[in-house]
């Protein structure tokens, strides 16, 4: 019913849209996602044909092509066949016109029809949006914000329009209010198309099956509403769902490094991507219909950083690790969690190349890792419980964050002095000499976690494995060790295995759980729903125990049928 | 419930008939004439003197002044003649002037149609075509016909009202000579009817044009901004969303939204208009309100110059009003505040 086809539109040089494709059937509701200046306002008002700048590409709706109608026609579809609802409700209505007559006038404007039955039929539909006939009869300053609203809605619908676009619709609205709107939505979007632009990702999700996420003025992700936003594939995506909160983010909100830039060449997020290749600045990736989804990244969305597979340890012919299969994505956080004894620390090591595994198979970055050369250590480094295991107390600040850089043969002192400087600063330390030649046993617990977090970064890893970081150190130092990890993805897009046995840091720190006992991952899946829905006993007793309940012995879960490991798709 | 109704009712066509500000205008009536009744008498010297001046003293007699002094009170304390001016004012009583010889309301009398014909027209001419044109101007902005508009009229309004008088008086008067030079009416024409409205409007037409000239830019110009912010609101955007036609969009909802603020600033410039309409009148020998004060002045007739002052005041004064009750109409904002 509506088709959009390669729409561009530009403002003087700046070029709002690039390239929308679209396609939307009756009785389909698409939420369009962006940041402020994706061009989602902009996309609304040129199907209305209201946008200012200059179009080229097809919108075809009803069989007509908009961009080229004459404007007279146009106006005759606007507000009779299609309907926008705009955002800031405060200055939407005619400040000197009653309600009822603003109503009237969608009516007469489009049809010969006597004044007293416009007013009776916008009576009609205001009553239907739940205003009575005294309010009726008032100007739009006498309304609140969310009756205001509910006028703009009546007109929008009062000539029953089959396609209807929400601007922001709930933007100004306190949450009961916005709950009564979104039900009045749900009703009014029965049986039309129906474009919601928001930047509010639960009301997309309420409202919307379908959700396009728009980023300076290209669709980098299209799919199922409900899966893009539990399992988001464009780097993109993710960031914008990690940093909008809803009642069971975990998670503590991050955002997305950089800002908004227009008119980049390639994909234009390559700025503010963590795992740009060369080909990002340079060409601009396809959209492509992969698993269900339509995404345009040319690497086909988030990237695995590091699979693991079938991977098995044995100990004095115990088994420490069993069938391991762990798959850890580009700037993620994976809290792998579990008591100790349950493999955890192995697995870490084994990742590591400090145990050297039975069966099983490492894949870093696409390539089979076959030993652990210079190269290895570049991308992946790890960080220990005890700081002291990482940096050496005979090396003063400064050896200790350069050696990595010596292993790796920089030769040049200036550019170890330099680099070791830049990560000082990244991790929030002094980089004076005074404080470049301390030794460890001159600095704090967590001064000491700095330099051993400096120093793992170097090289500039890709991944960082962190085995119990923090428990060591004191809860406010913790505190701010974590906010450092975290801010540190943000900004590397480093991802982070972070091995702990405390679940309640976990869940504060991680995008993903892998649960791990007896050497076996028993369940894997998003944070939050792996803690509000724990489906292995096991999971459930670390869950119940972090919440100060102690119902379950130990012996109850061996005695119990060992169930299979539950591996939930990704963020499922 | 039927009681009720009537009682919101009356409240209702209250609160339109006297709003807030009623109560300034009424505070400012009152100052202006105490200021009236002060200021003669706080004058050195003999009361009498300060209110009629020297020259009419000469020319009064012992008996005239002897009633004067009666009807002031001047013999008596300053509450007796407080009452005494109070009455004189309720009968409409302002005093008399000396040079005409005539009660000083009679002789305003005389003027003040005129010059409230003149006034009055400009300011409804000038408001309706700067509007008008402040509409068409704004709705099409950076066009030929606005820009066109808005150099020609800032031109215009760059003049004083009386140089355009007397250029329009040279033009059409003195040269092209198809115009009265003068006066309000042909004297001794003896029109009746028609003809005499024909005769009045040929007349007024000259100094009309050159206040209507004048103001019209002011008008026009803010208009014209208005429009052009208010084409930007979200409003107009939902109107257009609706499907109106450009007419209805320009006039209906940016047109008359755009004349609050031209209302407001109408009524401050009132005063101007007044002081504008003095100047055009002697220009024109137009025998309104200017004219007689011209003469009054040049004759030094205080009693007949206070007098016009006064009624000058309160005309714009209730000029103020009638503005202040057109806004509320206009914006239910302010008819209907919380
Ligand atoms: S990987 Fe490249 S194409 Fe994909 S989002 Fe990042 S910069 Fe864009």
């Amino acid at each position: 019913m509506l088709s959009i086809r390669d729409l561009k539109i530009s403002f003087g040089k700046t070029q709002i849209l690039s390239g929308i494709d679209l396609d939307l059937e009756k009785g389909e509701c698409l939420a369009l996602v962006g940041e402020s200046g994706a061009g989602k306002t902009t996309l609304g008002l040129s199907i209305m044909g209201l946008a200012r700048g200059s179009a080229t590409g097809e919108i075809s709706f009803q069989k007509k092509n908009l961009l080229a109608l004459p404007e007279d026609e146009l106006r005759q579809l606007r507000g009779r066949e299609m309907a926008m609802v705009f955002q800031n409700v405060e200055d939407a209505l005619d400040p000197v016109q009653r309600i009822a007559d603003q109503i009237a006038e969608a009516i007469t404007v489009h049809r010969c029809i006597s004044a007293k039955n416009a007013g009776d039929m916008a009576l009609r539909h205001l009553l239907s949006v739940g205003l009575n006939g005294e309010k009726a009869r008032l100007y739009p300053h006498q309304l609140s914000g969310g009756e205001k609203q509910r006028v703009l809605i009546a007109m929008a619908l009062v000539n029953d329009p089959d396609l209807l676009i929400l601007d922001e619709p709930t933007a100004s609205l306190d949450a009961l209010t916005k709950a009564d709107i979104i039900r009045l939505f749900r009703s009014a979007i029965l049986g039309r198309i129906c474009i919601v632009i928001t930047h509010d990702i639960s009301l997309a999700a309420a409202l919307a099956d379908k959700m396009a996420v728009l980023y300076a003025g290209r669709i980098v992700e299209m799919g199922r509403a409900e899966s893009l936003i539990r399992d988001p594939h464009h780097p993109y995506t993710r960031g914008l769902i990690r940093s909008y909160p809803d009642m069971t983010t975990t998670k503590d909100l991050q955002g997305i490094p950089g800002r908004l830039v227009h008119g980049l060449s390639g994909c234009p997020f390559h700025g503010r991507c963590t795992q740009r290749i060369d080909i990002c600045s340079r060409q601009i990736p396809k959209q492509r219909e992969l698993d269900g989804r339509i995404i345009a990244c040319h690497r086909g969305g988030i990237v695995p950083l590091l699979e693991i597979s079938g991977l098995s340890h044995t100990f004095q012919a115990n088994y420490v690790l069993r069938d391991v299969f762990l798959t850890l994505y580009e700037g993620e956080t994976l809290a792998l969690v579990g008591e100790s004894g349950s493999g955890k620390s192995t697995l870490s090591k084994t990742i590591m190349g400090l145990h050297e595994p039975d069966r099983g198979q490492f894949i870093l970055e696409g390539c089979s890792v076959i030993k652990r050369d210079a190269a290895f250590y570049s991308r992946v480094q790890m960080i220990f419980q005890n700081p002291k295991e990482s940096v050496s107390h005979r090396m003063n600040v400064l050896d200790a964050v350069q050696e990595p850089l010596l292993v790796q043969r920089e030769s040049s002192y200036e550019a170890r002095l330099g680099r070791a400087k830049e990560v000082l600063d990244l991790v929030e330390l002094p980089v004076d000499d005074d404080f470049l030649k301390r030794y460890p046993h001159q600095l704090s617990g967590g001064e000491v976690q700095r330099v051993a977090i400096a120093r793992a970064l170097a090289l500039g890893p890709k991944l960082l494995i962190a085995d119990e970081p923090t428990s060591a150190l004191d809860p406010s130092v913790q505190a701010k060790i974590l906010k450092l990890l975290m801010n540190l993805q943000e900004k590397m897009g480093l991802a982070m295995l972070f091995v702990t046995h405390d679940i309640a840091l976990a869940r504060k720190v991680s995008d993903r759980m892998a649960v791990m006992h007896k050497g076996r991952i028993v369940e894997e899946g998003a944070t939050n729903e792996v803690l509000i829905h724990p489906r292995h006993p096991y999971t459930r007793r670390l869950v119940d125990c972090a919440l100060g309940r102690y119902g379950m012995e130990n012996a109850e879960i061996e005695m119990m049928v060992e169930p299979e490991p539950v591996v939930l798709e990704k963020y499922c | 419930m039927e009681q009720k109704r009537e009682h919101s009712f009356w409240k209702i066509l209250g609160k339109n008939l006297f709003p807030a500000s009623l109560q300034s205008y009424l505070i400012a009536l009152g100052a202006i004439f105490s200021l009236n009744f002060i200021l003669p008498r706080l004058m050195p010297g003999d009361p009498l003197h300060a209110i009629y001046g020297d020259e009419a003293l000469v020319a009064m007699t012992d008996e005239m002044e002897a009633q004067l002094i009666r009807q002031f009170s001047l013999d008596k304390s300053w509450w007796d003649q407080m009452l005494a001016y109070i009455m004189g004012l309720l009968q409409g009583d302002l005093g008399f002037s000396y040079y005409y010889r005539e009660q000083v309301s009679q002789v305003i009398l005389g003027a003040l149609p005129w010059t409230l014909l003149l006034a009055g027209l400009a300011l409804v001419i000038a408001t309706a075509i700067g509007i008008i044109l402040g509409i068409e101007s704004g709705f099409c902005r950076g066009s030929s016909l606005d820009r066109g508009l808005v150099a020609s009229l800032m031109f215009l309004g760059g003049f004083p009202d009386f140089f355009i008088g007397i250029l329009l008086l040279l033009i059409f008067a003195v040269s092209l000579d198809i115009m009265p030079l003068s006066g309000a009416t042909s004297p001794y024409a003896g029109y009746e009817g028609l003809a005499y409205m024909l005769d009045v409007l040929k007349h007024l037409a000259l100094p009309l044009a050159s206040m209507v000239l004048v103001q019209l830019g002011g008008i026009f110009l803010l208009t014209r901004n208005t429009m052009v912010t208010l084409l930007g609101e979200s409003f107009i955007l939902t109107a257009r969303a609706k499907g109106c036609p450009e007419s209805y969009i320009k006039y209906s909802h940016a047109g008359r939204n755009s004349l609050l603020p031209v209302t407001t600033a109408t009524g401050m410039h009132i005063p101007h208009l007044i002081t504008g309409a003095l100047f055009i009148e002697i220009v024109f020998s137009y025998p309104g309100i200017g004219s007689l004060l011209n003469t009054a002045i040049a004759a030094r007739d205080y009693p007949l110059i206070q007098g016009i002052l006064l009624i000058v005041t309160v005309t714009v004064l209730s000029a103020n009003y009638l503005v202040d009750l057109l806004y509320m109409r206009l914006d239910p904002r302010v008819r209907y505040a919380h």
